[in-house]
């Protein structure tokens, strides 16, 4: 359950700029547009936000310059470009200056809604000392995890795994990438036990409506909590 | 090949016939030349043989007499290759000894030392004669030795021919050298042609004139100022196609935004399904812009020559593999994975672009509940990357087809411009990847696949 969150936009499309608002406001977010770069320098400075969704494309100075600027200012908003050139260069451009997330234009919205949760909520999980993910709750400072309230008992590995899945909710995470994080220095972990805690973690979870996905050859992918009789509708909200 | 002529025969043809007719008479000039110095050792036996014989001419009271003993005849006249003949004419001309009939020495030549040397014909057979003017009595007699020429003719054909080998063998020598000197002065060139024939067509890159030889530079020169005219004009196609598209997109995206927005705001099951169209509509449209850029991006000329770099296709699919699995979710389709290195000389971004076209493809065409695979690795020493499904298939017949612009397999539902695998096979030549079109696994569904050049 993310909160009410303060979003900026910068985009100079009034269309789009207007399109995504509305979106986000019916998400219950307080959003800001601006059309220029100069504009969102200034805007950002003066009050704080919890999200900027940054259109490379803009008149004056451009959405990098931007960027640019505010992390050379010492400001960590989490920020989401949007461009509508060449995804793959602009991409590895923005995340180089310190973009956190990417999305090519034109884009579904319920795509957009859902990254903008999930860079709030990672935003929220680095200053927060509890995880919530649905009606899961992990405790990190506990190390304690509740499931509707009630207590949930992780071995330390099963907890590990979670908390890797959890920070990257809607991503696949590769076996490899679990096992570089839940294995302790020199230790050899094969995906084979991987596979094993995630099965355990299944048997717990899946009954509470939270969705662990095999991606084939690949790894895993924990799904976004969706309430059961609201298909479609956002999370948290 | 056409049967043209290379420069090595045409030089080869320009020089044989001269040299040839030059060698011819050269020959026949030694041999007249050889005559000159052979007939001069020779005269001066003949000329000691007159003297001899001058000296056997008795004068006594106006009565001229001439004295030859048989066996003296007999050794004069003996010679191995050549008949000896003589005549001694009194001071009136009359013969007084020899062989009457002997043709005198040409009016008006001029005696050397007493002594006229010439041709003239005996017999028929052509003699060289030497007149010695000799005193007799208080006047002058002539006596005349001659030969026939067999050993002078054979010592000038000797001193002709000793010249003419090694000219022949010099001359042999020397188009020898022509022929593998132009093969050897041309190996530059050969080079620079097989440097731009390995070239691929995006490689607009200048040749470097150093490594030109001087007589090429021209060629060179006119070649990189034609790579700079095809690049410059390339890439302000490609700043053109960047900007169209990047215009068409964002107020692309807005449409689908606000498109979304209306259908969430829960309309009636009419306008909802006219929304949903639209949507759809505004997708496809988005999806033909960037296909659009991605043809023209790999074209020949598409000037990123600059973007090839080594490329590890598992990568490729590493990165993309988040967008696509959403993707398939969507639509219920297990796509799964099995990657290995596979590293190929290539332009990330397009490699990118035809691993999204294939599995865009698989997904298009197949039903909820397949299985899409994608694989990359290294097979018999060729990098690979393929995406096999479970779905219809694709008929022989089609398989050529359906790498076409634009084209649609009949009776197909999906919403396809029929652009992807068209891009994909452009993708394929700029890598010169070979295309692969089959069954999949027990021969159901669909696998296309790109192989890569080894190493």
């Amino acid at each position: 359950m993310i909160g009410r969150v303060r979003v900026l936009i910068v985009e100079d499309d009034a269309a789009l700029a207007s399109g995504i608002a509305r979106i986000l406001e019916g998400e219950g977010h307080a959003v800001d547009v601006m059309a220029k770069g100069e504009q969102a320098v200034l805007g950002a400075r003066q009050e704080r936000f919890d999200l900027i969704i940054l259109d490379v494309g803009l008149p004056g100075i451009d959405g990098f310059e931007v960027l640019r600027r505010l992390r050379a200012a010492g400001d960590r908003t989490p920020v989401l470009v949007l461009t509508a050139r060449d995804a793959l260069d602009d991409r590895v451009h923005g995340l180089d200056l310190g973009a956190d997330d990417y999305m090519a234009k034109p884009f579904a919205m319920p795509e957009l809604a859902a990254r903008v949760r999930a860079l709030v909520r990672r935003s929220q999980a680095q200053t927060g000392p509890k995880i919530v993910h649905g009606p899961l709750v992990l405790d990190t400072l506990a190390r304690r995890a509740t499931l509707n309230g009630a207590p949930l008992d992780l071995a330390a590995r099963e907890w590990a795994v979670l908390e890797v899945l959890l920070a990257r909710v809607e991503k696949i995470v590769s076996k490899e990438a679990i096992i570089q994080a839940v294995a302790s220095w020199g230790e050899e972990l094969t995906p084979n036990a991987i596979e094993v805690y995630v099965s355990r973690l299944r048997a717990k979870l899946d009954g509470a409506g939270i969705k662990i996905r095999t991606v084939r050859g690949f790894g895993y992918m924990l799904e976004e909590y969706r309430e059961v009789g609201a298909e479609g509708a956002p999370a948290g909200s | 090949m056409t049967t043209r002529r290379t420069l090595r025969s045409h030089l080869l043809r320009l020089l044989l016939p001269p040299v040839a007719v030059l060698l011819v008479l050269g020959t026949v000039g030694a041999y007249y030349l050889a005559l000159d110095p052979a007939n001069e050792a020779y005269d001066q036996a003949l000329i000691d043989v007159a003297i001899a014989l001058g000296e056997r001419i008795r004068g006594d009271d106006g009565k001229l007499a001439f004295d030859l003993p048989g066996a003296a005849e007999q050794v004069l006249r003996t010679d191995r290759y050549d008949t000896i003949y003589y005549l001694v004419r009194n001071p009136d001309g009359s013969r007084l000894a020899g062989d009457s009939g002997l043709p005198p020495p040409p009016h008006g030549a001029e005696p050397e030392d007493g002594v006229i040397a010439y041709d003239g014909l005996y017999h028929e057979q052509a003699l060289r004669l030497v007149a010695l003017l000799v005193p007799c009595g208080g006047r002058i007699c002539t006596v005349q030795v001659a030969e026939t020429t067999k050993k002078r003719r054979a010592l000038a054909s000797d001193i002709a021919l000793a010249g003419v080998v090694p000219s022949a063998v010099i001359t042999l020598l020397l188009l020898g050298l022509v022929w593998f000197g132009v093969k050897r002065g041309l190996t530059p060139l050969e080079d620079l042609s097989r440097e731009i024939r390995a070239r691929s067509a995006r490689d607009l890159q200048p040749i470097d004139p150093a490594r030109a030889p001087e007589e090429a530079l021209p060629l060179v020169a006119a070649l990189n100022q034609l790579f700079g005219r095809v690049g410059e004009a390339s890439a302000n196609q490609q700043r053109f196609l960047a900007n169209a598209a990047h215009q068409l997109r964002t107020p692309l995206a807005g449409l689908q935004a606000h498109t979304e927005l209306a259908l969430s705001h829960d309309p009636p099951a009419e306008q909802r399904a006219q929304l949903e169209q639209l949507r759809t509509a505004t997708i496809r449209t988005a999806r033909l812009a960037n296909q659009l850029l991605a043809l023209a991006r790999a074209e020949p000329g598409g000037a990123r020559a600059d973007a090839v770099a080594t490329v590890n296709l598992r990568s490729v699919v590493e990165d993309a593999a988040d967008e696509w699995v959403h993707r398939a979710m969507a639509k219920e389709i297990d796509l799964g994975f099995e990657l290995a290195d596979a590293p190929v000389a290539g332009d990330a971004l397009l490699l990118r672009e035809a691993l999204g076209n294939l599995i865009h493809n698989a997904l298009e065409y197949s039903p909820p509940g397949a299985r899409v695979t994608v694989r990359t690795g290294v097979r018999n020493q060729h990098p690979f990357l393929e995406v096999e499904d479970d779905g219809p298939g694709i008929p022989p017949a089609e398989r050529e087809r359906v790498l076409e612009r634009f084209y649609r397999m009949a009776g197909t539902a999906g919403t396809g411009s029929g652009l992807g695998l068209s891009i994909v096979r452009e993708i394929a030549v700029a890598h010169r990847a070979e295309i692969e079109i089959g069954a999949g696994e027990a021969g159901r569904g669909c696998r296309l696949g790109l192989t890569f050049p080894h190493g």
